[in-house]
């Protein structure tokens, strides 16, 4: 009970700064629009300033135009490259059905020291039938946004399951929700979407098969696997 | 034409015993032990008798006398000793036992022959042959199909023997025959594979596989074993596949990290319809109307999964069903019954899930099990059969149920089949 009193605050902190990170990111106006100019009297030197303030107008619209160019250049190859990345992805698809077994992925080192090894992997815990994450996993989640922060070629894969006591086929969707939920608390803190896989396996990869409270509540978790390491 | 004639020289032979039928009412004949009395209920009494002692005979006897006692339309009645291996039938005697039917099973060279006569009447009703092979092994699947149409002729209703389930164990998936014979693993794509659905034709099973990149759904030829892989199923996670019974579209669930939702693919066409909006609430486990106009679901839109019905293009969403907030458990696994009547689910009772049905018209709905967990119902052709998953005996195992007399008997013996599902009628019964 006190752990999770004491714990609530910095997972807290962490909602509301993304909330407001997220209210900057739609885009509140920073400041109000200009009020219209005061008519001046014209001279020379006006008209000069006020052909330079054109020309440097004409050059800042010039510049922001090519970075808005470069940047559409940039999404629309990124879209390219995630677009291929996707069909890629169905491809492999289309040939792994045709195989009766399942190559498991390779183990992929993070490139971490054994502290945040370890931090990275630890898993995440749920309530029965429930999806929202935990109060007393808030310093774990913590930790974790710090190590994806610090290391910004570090991306994951989080693994949603299940206890065995809802049906099999409902604990394939609710797996994904826990799953997704992580998912989302890292990316509204600024974690780049791309960096985070998700998969749900219900009920299926039991860690304990007991059919104890103990064994259901470690059953009931989200597992975080390295996809690239950090270097 | 050919049956026609058989049917006439048949009959003529029948209706010499009629006469003695008739007789039989009254009086039973001397010598012969009757071990119980028959009170008429609303289930015809039947008895099946080899009429000979070749060992064909006695199996394809063993074979059908099972199916038609699982069809559980009739009173399984014995026949005396004197009675098998007689020759002919002495309907007097089935008369007085109680039987309504009797099957007669002889054999002759490659072909055991079983003949389906009145025992009141004496009419004869049908002929069906079955091939025996080597070692005096006969054709199993053609003696299901004779007891299917036995049924048919004697009840006019569908049977249920030539029919298989398929299932999953151990992250594979498996069929079994409708009797519990010849448990068989399948080639099936990576693992697990889970949620095997069939097409309406018998020849094809949708499944989700779990393979390295995905969670796609796989339809896969039955006899050849080829698979292709559902367009658009490539991507998140695909499951609960169920045909609809014309057989042309595919309902089920897909997840993405905003939730998951009901989609509908219409083969051929290569297009995708989405049916429902979750906003991250999942709607999973689809279930047609045998017209393929309604669609039963399980949705967390109001948080505990509750049983939904929509009509197929998505509109219309309604809850089925009481619901008591805090008393009503999770529901879930829901399959429309192919008589469109009956809705089974499971629902937990005291975080133990049952079997149930709600009938669709009244919205009424009856527990049917109690005993242990039981799970993940599926219909029998026939409409009045469940295959379930249980725990009744220690282990997760596939069962039986009959909904209008409540027996059960238990299918497998593997120690961890689940989530059942029951074929149509395979191989083209005859009417």
């Amino acid at each position: 009970m006190r752990h999770t009193v004491t714990s609530r605050p910095s997972f807290a902190r962490g909602i509301v700064g993304a909330a407001l990170a997220a209210a900057v990111a739609l885009g509140c106006p920073a400041k109000p629009p200009a009020p219209a100019p005061a008519p001046q009297p014209d001279s020379a030197a006006v008209a000069r300033a006020r052909a330079d303030s054109v020309r440097a107008a004409a050059q800042r619209d010039s510049v922001a135009a090519a970075a808005r160019d470069s940047a559409a250049a940039r999404a629309r190859a990124d879209s390219l490259a995630q677009q291929s990345a996707a069909q890629a992805r169905a491809d492999s698809v289309h040939a792994q059905v045709q195989r009766d077994t399942v190559v498991a992925p390779p183990l992929t080192a993070s490139g971490l020291d054994s502290a945040g090894d370890a931090a990275l992997a630890a898993p995440l815990h749920f309530d029965f039938n429930r999806s929202d994450l935990l109060a007393a996993d808030g310093p774990l989640m913590d930790r974790k946004l710090d190590l994806l922060r610090a290391n910004p070629r570090l991306t994951i894969e989080i693994a949603g399951n299940c206890d065995d006591r809802g049906s099999a086929e409902y604990n394939l969707a609710l797996g994904e929700r826990r799953a997704a939920t992580a998912k989302r608390w890292l990316v509204a803190h600024g974690i780049a979407d791309e960096r985070i896989s998700v998969v749900s396996y219900g009920e299926e990869r039991p860690l304990d098969r007991a059919e104890t409270e103990a064994a259901w509540a470690a059953n009931r978790r989200d597992d975080f696997r390295v996809t690239r390491g950090a270097r | 034409m050919r049956r026609g004639a058989t049917v006439l020289v048949l009959g003529v032979i029948a209706s010499g015993s009629l006469a003695a039928g008739a007789r039989a009412q009254d009086s039973l004949p001397a010598g012969v032990r009757v071990g119980i009395t028959y009170a008429p209920g609303a289930r015809p009494g039947m008895t099946v008798v080899p009429l000979t002692a070749a060992v064909a005979a006695e199996s394809v006897t063993t074979i059908v006398a099972r199916d038609l006692d699982e069809s559980d339309r009739f009173e399984m009645i014995g026949a005396p000793d004197t009675l098998a291996r007689s020759g002919t039938p002495d309907l007097r005697v089935l008369g007085a036992l109680g039987s309504a039917w009797v099957v007669s099973v002889s054999a002759q060279g490659p072909r055991v022959t079983l003949l389906l006569t009145d025992v009141r009447t004496g009419a004869l009703h049908l002929r069906r042959d079955v091939t025996v092979g080597a070692d005096a092994i006969p054709n199993r699947f053609e003696a299901h199909r004779a007891a299917d149409d036995i049924v048919r002729a004697a009840t006019a209703t569908p049977g249920i023997a030539a029919t298989e389930i398929l299932f999953v164990d151990n992250g594979k998936i498996w069929r079994v025959d409708a009797d519990g014979a010849a448990p068989t693993r399948l080639r099936t794509a990576g693992w697990p594979a889970l949620s095997p659905a069939w097409s309406p034709d018998g020849r094809h099973m949708v499944y989700t596989a779990y393979v390295t990149d995905g969670q796609p759904l796989v339809l896969q030829d039955l006899a050849s074993g080829e698979r292709t892989v559902v367009p658009g199923t490539e991507y998140g996670l695909n499951i609960t596949p169920e045909f609809s019974r014309d057989g042309r579209r595919i309902a089920f669930a897909h997840g993405t990290e905003s939730g998951t939702d009901i989609y509908v693919y219409q083969l051929g066409a290569a297009a995708w319809q989405r049916l429902t909006v979750g906003r991250f609430a999942d709607n999973l486990s689809p279930t047609w109307s045998p017209d393929g106009t309604r669609i039963a679901f399980i949705s967390t839109r109001a948080r505990t999964p509750q049983l939904y019905v929509m009509s197929a293009d998505g509109t219309d969403p309604e809850l089925l069903g009481r619901f008591d907030y805090g008393a009503t458990g999770q529901t879930q696994a829901p399959a429309w019954s192919p008589d469109g009547q009956f809705i089974a689910f499971h629902r937990d009772v005291n975080g133990v899930p049952q079997l149930f049905i709600l009938d669709a018209d009244t919205r009424a709905v009856r527990q049917l099990t109690g005993a242990g967990r039981n799970e993940d119902p599926s219909w029998a052709p026939d409409g009045r059969h469940l295959v379930f998953t249980s725990d009744r005996s220690g282990a997760r195992e596939l069962w039986v149920l009959d909904i209008e007399t409540g027996r059960v008997r238990q299918l497998t013996h593997l120690g961890g089949a689940r989530l059942p599902a029951w074929s149509p009628a395979l191989g083209g019964s005859t009417p």
